[in-house]
């Protein structure tokens, strides 16, 4: 009875997204938010049916679309997908909460961050190229109206590079699709061309890809256009500029769904399709993908020292925090992919925290000029412990969700060193990226100094308190930030089985003894 | 019958092991539920009682960590282990190792629960006296009971990555109590700094986990079935006849990794600078930071890997060692902030330990530590009581005379000046410290003699020490309580502590001296654990002394007695104040540069910040530099060539095309308003671009694949 739940939960949120319209606009907030509650509940009921153990998608719902070119609407849950889909529609509800004070035609406002939620499951779940495709630029249309129009004094252009840079991205996407859709027309398949993932995954057309294959020289091509295509989402520098601007436009709901879920898009489509489809591409160049990934993290970490926008250096520590997401992917050991994908997920919870804790403060100051703040932490005090907590987690303290990812990925870069000849590269690598650790404490507890510790300044008398509203959200956070630092097994029990594949797919099972 | 004997035996064995794990688990975990409570029931419920709630929880945990103690060592019983997985490390297709949680047992484990939870609670009752009227009363118990808890799991860590966690922890609280007092500035630098610094260090710690991890693969991970997985680590290499006579670049360099953490928590050279400066935090957390906990940890961790270090690691560990020892007691000589002396006394009674584990005599080591850790936290209580009685006037050139009014505080102190300086005679003392520093000593004697050569600095380093050490102590004994008052005001003003501050003193007093070796059994506490370690054929690890042999040397003689004439001199020369030394500094040439020296800290301060912070930000600043302008300038070009072309085909479309139909009038209005390029135009230019890219790409796709 479950088997269409999954096709519900993509197209609740569309439905919402009508009646946002359709309504008056004053009940639009309670739409969205009850439309968000009922696909958390979808979630939870998918999880708790989930069956862990199982390597392959669970819930298929498969449908001819496009017959004459073989496109399928097919979608599907496995460990892969299944905790960023419950990330995404915890995070929602709190984020429908974050824009509750929106004033500006909030109808219009939540029915494209509705359809925007739509796109998210989709891409999450589709197991057909095309189908992925289309939810990838779904996601990016609502986006760029939500920062163009809700967003900063920028917002226009911040807008614009965000959906440019994104299509750009997509553009390498497209390419490579059309190239292994022909891919599999040229060869002998019973099955005949297709977009399907899983059927890609198959030894016959892993073959073409192969060094030996007829197909490798596509194989190196594609493997570096689709890395770009996520690169860009993730973002990877030096394909991350269009994520300052847009977080620093964007109202603070926007920045906490952009950060918290959006850029997982890229690390998840690396993990399901760069690296399943290309393996041995990405085993020939896994050393430059991890250096760009350790330059990511350093110089994200550099950049966001060097902000005296309070926002903007949350901004750039997604962009270091990420560069772990994509070294764990780089460096081709497992515990480098549980490790990418739990600081998805960390980071999922924690970036969203601090820009809902900056949002907070923005509401009130209007401001963000992190040296013309002091004191916070005296004026509120709660509210200070809370933001410790959030940026703590942000740091990867011990105990709170940043600090498994982080562990994780730094084992698996030096457990390269294993099948390696030469081990050098591998420790300077993991040693560099170690560093990035220092740099990281080192931004966040200076902005920690400026902004929270200090005299307290007297025009924080005239702000408001943060409300009841507010705190809710915050303490959601940072209650999910602990419990993923203490309990990582929650998440690794539904990613296991489907690691385990992805593994022997990409070939590293005899690789990693 | 004999199997059910055995068995019953084997049963009666678990359940002891049982309820000392429960004990000990309880003591870990009970400063934790404190603090939390504190911490969300303080400031509405408990206000002022959250002080005597937090004591009173902080002494349930000592009662457990005594009776674990007890349990332990009257049941002679073998050390064991105990683990729940926590994270997965999967080694391939047969399954996952974990990193575990847990829990460790050994002599080692239980003597330093039971100091740490005695300490803290002696410093929790301290606290319920200073930090009276301080506005944030609660939440100081709450960090500190917090702080302890990270501490225990340090103690009682069964791996290197549970260690980590329970490392970084103390780093965090010892962030929040040194900064404790955030509005002003020092503590709010002295805070960032001792946690950065610290963190240095912890990132020397995860690379050397990383290539352990990488060479041993899952041992590194897996706790041994009867010991910590530190003997699970000796084992693996112990049994390698290659390693053992080749010892590998790998491990060394793994070794000396693993002990920069050490480095940083235990502030050694070159990560020193950050203990002096966290003085700024509240004497109570200077009292049990540079005592029992966050410093103690570092030389804790080095005995722990003691069995992975190779020769070449022993080599710098001990050089590390005496370089801080022999540089913090010259700074200890020359300032005049009591609490700084302190500061630099503790980093230079570090370098002690560092340099005993490194030499081999890492049973004295960890006995300095405990011996150390009573007389330190009481001096540091000591000066806090007095600090806060002079108002928070921590200059000790406004002090003198202050034994009058303070007697107790002043025995306290003095008691622990005789103990640190090590007065005895013969072999025989009635000071702690005695024991501890001349056992240290013997061991560099004998690994100095092994080296040879400059190796001797190893053995004659710590014995100038052990004469510098009481000068220094006896100097701001004497400026403190001796002489005639140097400020009346303050000297009228100044009472003795109340009763919470004055007991604690005078049990850790107490404590500095029945912590002798005829009275209480730490050294063989200890010295179990040396069996445990050793006996995994790791044959790199030699000629460990032990206190058997060191009546057969006249050293306790010389070292003895010369403590108590440094201590006369020093009290000789400071007892009426600066004018004696200031006489010296003028006569004797050279003198007036090295004081300058070492009263600016040898300029690390200085260095570290123009060559670390400011290159740093300045980096920072380039990055953000080429962010803005190289990648970012990348792209913003490329958007404007693109506006630019669209600005050309739009026209091209109006004036042109469509000048063609609608003639030359109308298409130079049309031009206007492409010109103007309105949101909409945009937008449709941009789609428009979207084909023609696909386009492109498809015709690219097509040449890639049939090309």
């Amino acid at each position: 009875m479950y088997e269409s739940l999954l096709n519900w939960l993509i197209f609740t949120p569309c439905i919402g997204a009508v009646a946002c319209l359709l309504l008056p606009a004053d009940k639009a907030r309670n739409i969205a938010l009850g439309t968000s509650i009922i696909t958390l509940l979808m979630t939870i009921v998918l999880a708790l049916e989930f069956q862990i153990g199982h390597s392959g998608p669970q819930f298929v719902t498969t449908l001819q679309w496009i017959p004459a070119i073989n496109v399928q609407y097919k979608v599907g849950l496995d460990g892969l997908s299944l905790p960023l889909i419950v990330l995404t529609s915890a995070l929602s509800v709190l984020v429908i909460g974050a824009g509750w004070k929106i004033e500006k035609s909030p109808n219009i406002f939540m029915a494209l961050y509705l359809l925007l939620l739509s796109g998210m499951y989709g891409v999450f779940v589709s197991l057909d190229l095309v189908l992925f495709y289309v939810f990838f630029e779904i996601s990016l249309l609502p986006m760029y109206f939500l920062i163009g129009v809700w967003g900063g004094p920028r917002k226009e252009y911040a807008a614009i590079k965000f959906f440019l840079y994104t299509l750009a991205g997509s553009i390498c996407l497209l390419i490579t699709m059309l190239g292994i859709y022909n891919v599999t027309s040229s060869a002998d398949f019973v099955a005949g061309n297709t977009w399907d993932m899983m059927a890609l995954q198959t030894p016959a057309i892993q073959a073409l890809f192969s060094p030996e294959g007829e197909y490798w020289n596509f194989a190196r091509w594609a493997f570096w256009l689709t890395f770009i295509a996520f690169a860009i989402k993730i973002p990877v520098a030096p394909f991350h500029t269009w994520l300052p601007d847009a977080h620093v436009e964007a109202p603070t709901p926007i920045s906490m769904i952009l950060a918290g879920v959006l850029l997982k898009m890229g690390g998840y489509a690396l993990m399901r399709i760069t690296y399943p489809l290309f393996p041995d591409a990405a085993s020939l160049y896994w050393e430059c993908v991890a250096c760009i990934a350790v330059f990511g993290i350093l110089y994200g970490a550099l950049c966001a020292m060097a902000q005296t926008d309070w926002k903007k250096l949350v901004a750039y520590s997604s962009v270091s925090h990420m560069g772990y997401v994509t070294l764990g992917i780089a460096v081709l050991t497992r515990t480098g992919f549980d490790g990418a994908y739990y600081q998805m997920i960390g980071h999922g919870i924690t970036s969203a925290m601090m820009f809902f804790l900056v949002g907070v403060v923005y509401e009130r100051a209007h401001h963000r000029e992190i040296n013309n703040f002091g004191g916070l932490w005296l004026a509120w005090p709660k509210y200070g412990g809370w933001s410790m907590l959030g940026f703590f987690a942000g740091m990867g303290l011990p105990g709170l969700c940043g600090f498994i990812g982080e562990v994780m990925v730094l084992l698996g870069t030096f457990q390269a060193a294993q099948r390696v000849e030469d081990p050098t590269f591998v420790y300077i690598i993991g040693s560099l990226a170690a560093f990035g650790v220092v740099l990281t404490a080192g931004y966040i507890l200076w902005m920690f100094q400026r902004i929270y510790m200090g005299k307290t300044r007297p025009e924080y008398d005239h702000f408001e308190k943060p409300t009841g509203r507010e705190y809710a959200i915050m303490v959601t956070l940072g209650v999910a930030a602990l419990i993923f630092g203490i309990a990582p097994i929650l998440v690794f029990s539904y990613t296991n089985a489907t690691f385990n594949n992805l593994m022997s797919v990409i070939g590293l099972a005899g690789l990693t003894n | 019958m004999h199997t059910l004997i055995t068995l019953a035996q084997l049963t009666a064995v678990e359940a002891d092991q049982e309820t000392v794990r429960k004990l000990l688990v309880w003591a870990t975990l009970l400063p934790l539920v404190s603090s939390i409570m504190v911490l969300f029931l303080g400031t509405r419920y408990l206000k002022k009682q959250a002080g005597t709630f937090a004591c009173v929880v902080m002494g349930i945990s000592f009662a457990c960590a005594i009776l674990a103690a007890f349990k332990f060592t009257s049941g002679n019983m073998e050390s064991f282990t105990w683990k729940i997985p926590w994270i997965p490390i999967y080694m391939g297709k047969d399954g996952a190792s974990w990193l575990y949680l847990g829990l460790f047992c050994d002599q080692l484990t239980v003597a330093l629960m039971a100091m740490v939870t005695g300490i803290s609670l002696l410093v929790h009752i301290y606290s319920v006296g200073y930090m009276e009227g301080d506005k944030r009363y609660e939440r100081f118990f709450c960090y500190l009971s917090a702080f302890t808890f990270s501490m225990l799991g340090i103690v009682t860590a069964n791996g290197l990555m549970q260690l980590f966690v329970f490392w970084e922890l103390v780093g965090l609280t010892s962030y929040l109590l040194i900064g404790f007092w955030f509005e002003k500035k020092g503590p709010q630098l002295a805070c960032k700094k001792a946690f950065v610094m610290n963190r240095v260090g912890d990132t020397g710690f995860l690379i050397g986990f990383g290539i352990l991890f990488v060479q041993l693969g899952g041992k590194v991970l897996v706790p041994a079935a009867d010991g910590s997985m530190f003997d699970a680590i000796a084992a693996e290499l112990g049994g390698k006849a290659a390693i053992m006579e080749h010892p590998p670049m790998w491990l060394t360099v793994a070794g000396i990794c693993l002990f920069f953490g050490a480095i940083g928590k235990s502030a050694q050279f070159p990560l020193h600078t950050w203990l002096p400066d966290a003085m700024e935090g509240p004497t109570p957390v200077s009292s049990i930071v540079h005592s029992a906990t966050m410093v103690a940890a570092g030389v804790y961790l080095t005995a722990r890997i003691f069995p992975i270090l190779t020769p070449a690691a022993h080599l710098f560990v001990c050089i590390i060692g005496l370089i801080t020892l022999v540089m913090a007691s010259m700074m200890a000589m020359v300032m005049t902030d009591i609490k700084r002396v302190l500061a630099y006394s503790t980093l230079s009674q570090l370098g002690y330990m560092i340099l005993g584990v490194g030499s081999g005599a890492y049973i004295f080591a960890l006995f300095h530590l405990i011996t150390h850790a009573f007389f330190k936290c009481c001096l540091f209580q000591c000066s806090g009581s007095v600090i806060n009685m002079a108002h928070h006037q921590q200059d000790m050139r406004y002090y003198g005379g202050l034994a009058k009014k303070m007697p107790l505080t002043a025995l306290a102190y003095g008691i622990c000046t005789l103990t640190i300086s090590g007065i005895g005679i013969g072999s025989f003392s009635i000071f702690s410290g005695f024991y501890s520093k001349d056992g240290i000593i013997l061991g560099t004697y004998n690994y100095a003699h092994e080296l040879g050569g400059l190796g001797s600095l190893f053995f004659w380093g710590p014995v100038i020490v052990a004469y510098i050490t009481p000068f220094y102590m006896a100097r701001s004994f004497a400026l403190t309580f001796l002489g005639k008052p140097r400020d009346q005001h303050l000297y009228d003003h100044v009472k003795e502590a109340p009763k919470t501050m004055v007991v604690p003193q005078l049990i850790l007093a107490l404590c500095a001296i029945i912590s002798v070796p005829w009275l209480l059994p730490w050294e063989q506490m200890i010295e179990v654990t040396r069996e445990t370690l050793v006996n995994k054929n790791v044959t790199w690890i030699q000629g460990i002394p032990t206190h058997a042999e060191h009546h057969h040397i006249a050293l306790p003689l010389l070292f003895g007695l010369a403590g108590a004439l440094m201590l006369a001199v020093g009290i000789w020369m400071y007892k009426d104040g600066f004018g004696k030394a200031e006489y010296l500094l003028k006569k004797v040439p050279g003198l007036k540069l090295l004081y300058t020296w070492a009263l600016n800290k040898f300029y690390f301060d200085h260095l570290y910040d123009v060559f670390f912070v400011k290159m740093t930000k300045c980096f920072a600043a380039i990055c953000n530099f080429i962010d803005k302008w190289g990648f970012d300038g990348l792209v913003n070009v490329a958007g404007h060539w693109t506006k630019g072309l669209a600005w050309f085909t739009g026209a091209f479309d109006n004036k042109v095309v469509d000048g063609l139909v609608n003639g030359a009038a109308n298409s130079a209005r049309a031009g206007g308003q492409a010109l103007r390029t309105t949101q909409p135009g945009r937008i449709r230019v941009y789609v428009s671009l979207l084909f023609v890219g696909l386009v492109i790409a498809l015709m690219f796709a097509m040449t890639l694949v049939t090309g």
